[in-house]
């Protein structure tokens, strides 16, 4: 019990110097000469207009999810709903879009990233990588990690409009607001820093999720069993820091 | 076996996803609940968010990288590496001897996970109530019994058993038709973990409008 507790403490504690190294690595790898621009505009068609689709998709559902509930609420406390679009906006601002933007990005872009670096791995295209001189840090994980801020941050602003504009929909259409009130109600509570916290939001999730990703993929064991087990790695790895700097975030911004 | 090996591993994770979860809600909620100076329902509406709403729907996003992907990475692994194939040899219904037990399995731990999950939320907005908001616990938990009805608990409770249903039909199934190599793996295991969110995303929109729609007709208004 004490051993295995120990071992586990002690692999944690270099994983994540290994981590805090990769990042620094990458970001000192981002002015190095030779910018990769084919590479880069690759993964942000690759992050960003491949995942817009689903995003969109989950997140108005999501959203009609949203209002429903919050109207529920607000009916059993205060009695009536009519300052339900300005807290379900608020919620979706400062939470949910980008929250939710994050994992979805994580299980389509971060297992991607992850499946393809350690296929990379285990067939020694990365050995070979080296073996020419060139930096696999500087080749693969840059290109990456700059196509994924950006991504993540175009995606949460998109996700944050479709999820008010479902909302607006919803709202119209099941709980019998007006455009008129909705709209009043929504500029009462939301402003335009709550836009731009989201998208601090969608940026700091945007840098963990490729760098987990490609932490991951160049640990991979060798074998089939060895990529399923680092894509499933990286997958809770991400899910899990998402969620913790998004608490620090909401904490910070409050 | 399978049940044991899920849940011990993903005990932790859901754990402590449920936690912040309910540390986030709470912390989102005081905010808006400050401007009507109306502090002493903080506990019972963050709570009933939580557990109807956004918490099943993120532990369950948790939960599909965890279980989802390890399963179909694993039924992915035997598949290429032809160990159903060789199960289907020896005599015996692949469907019976590999999916069958881990379905079930995923779908009742994946149910106790989300349960915990939730309840670890309450303890996660409790303790940050206490410390950002300045509630102390006693008034968090006063109003938790008014606001958090019986049907909010049975609702999160069905949406936690539905989204177990999926998450366990969609891994099996990805994972048992995985083909080509390592490669076929590492797909295999981001189409499950993405078509898991989306029909997890699904499942929550038809829940919550079934569900309103049920308690309309049983209250018969």
């Amino acid at each position: 019990m004490v051993e295995t507790l120990g071992k586990n403490v002690i692999q944690l504690s270099q994983a994540t110097f290994e981590f805090i190294l990769l990042l620094q690595q990458t970001i000192l790898n981002v002015f190095k000469p030779p910018f990769r621009w084919k590479e880069f505009v690759k993964q942000l068609e690759f992050v960003a207009n491949g995942s817009l689709i689903i995003v969109v998709f989950c997140v108005s559902f999501a959203a009609m999810v949203t209002i429903l509930e919050s109207s529920f609420h607000m009916k059993m406390v205060i009695q009536n709903d009519s300052m339900v679009p300005g807290f379900a906006a608020m919620l979706i601002f400062k939470e949910l879009g980008a929250v939710v933007t994050a994992l979805l990005l994580t299980s389509r872009v971060g297992a991607g990233m992850t499946a393809e670096v350690g296929s990379m791995k285990i067939t020694e295209q990365i050995d070979a990588l080296k073996m020419l001189g060139i930096d696999p840090v500087h080749y693969l994980v840059v290109p990456r990690w700059l196509a994924t801020i950006i991504g993540a941050t175009l995606l949460t602003v998109i996700a944050n409009m479709v999820c008010l504009y479902c909302a607006f929909l919803v709202s119209q259409a099941y709980l019998g607001f007006t455009e008129g009130i909705f709209i009043t109600n929504l500029t009462r509570f939301v402003r335009f820093s709550d836009l731009f916290q989201s998208c601090v939001k969608g940026a700091s999730f945007g840098t963990v999720i490729p760098l987990m990703s490609c932490y991951w993929g160049f640990r991979c064991q060798s074998g089939a069993e060895g990529v399923g087990t680092a894509t499933t790695n990286s997958v809770v790895a991400s899910s899990v820091a998402i969620i913790m700097i998004d608490f620090i975030l909401s904490f910070m911004f409050s | 076996m399978q049940i044991w090996r899920v849940s011990t591993q993903s005990f932790a994770t859901t754990g402590m996803a449920g936690f912040f979860v309910g540390a986030i809600m709470t912390v989102q909620f005081t905010m808006q609940m400050k401007e009507f100076g109306a502090l002493g329902y903080l506990g019972g509406l963050a709570t009933s968010a939580t557990i109807r709403e956004i918490g099943p729907l993120l532990i369950a996003f948790m939960l599909s990288g965890k279980v989802g992907a390890f399963t179909s990475a694993e039924l992915g692994t035997m598949r290429v590496t032809e160990q159903i194939d060789a199960i289907r040899c020896l005599g015996a219904d692949p469907l019976q001897e590999i999916i069958l037990p881990r379905f079930i399995a995923i779908v009742v731990s994946s149910f106790f996970l989300l349960g915990l999950g939730l309840f670890m939320s309450i303890f996660g907005g409790m303790f940050l109530g206490g410390l950002f908001a300045g509630v102390n616990y006693e008034e968090y938990f006063r109003h938790i019994p008014t606001i958090v009805a019986f049907p909010s608990i049975v609702a999160g409770l069905i949406k936690c058993f539905v989204f177990a249903l999926v998450l366990a039909t969609i891994c099996t199934f990805k994972g048992y038709s995985t083909t080509g190599g390592a490669k076929g793996v590492g797909r295999a295991v981001v189409e499950t973990a993405v078509s898991t969110m989306v029909c997890i995303v699904i499942a929550d929109w038809m829940t919550s409008f079934m569900g309103d729609i049920i308690l309309r007709l049983v209250s018969g208004v």
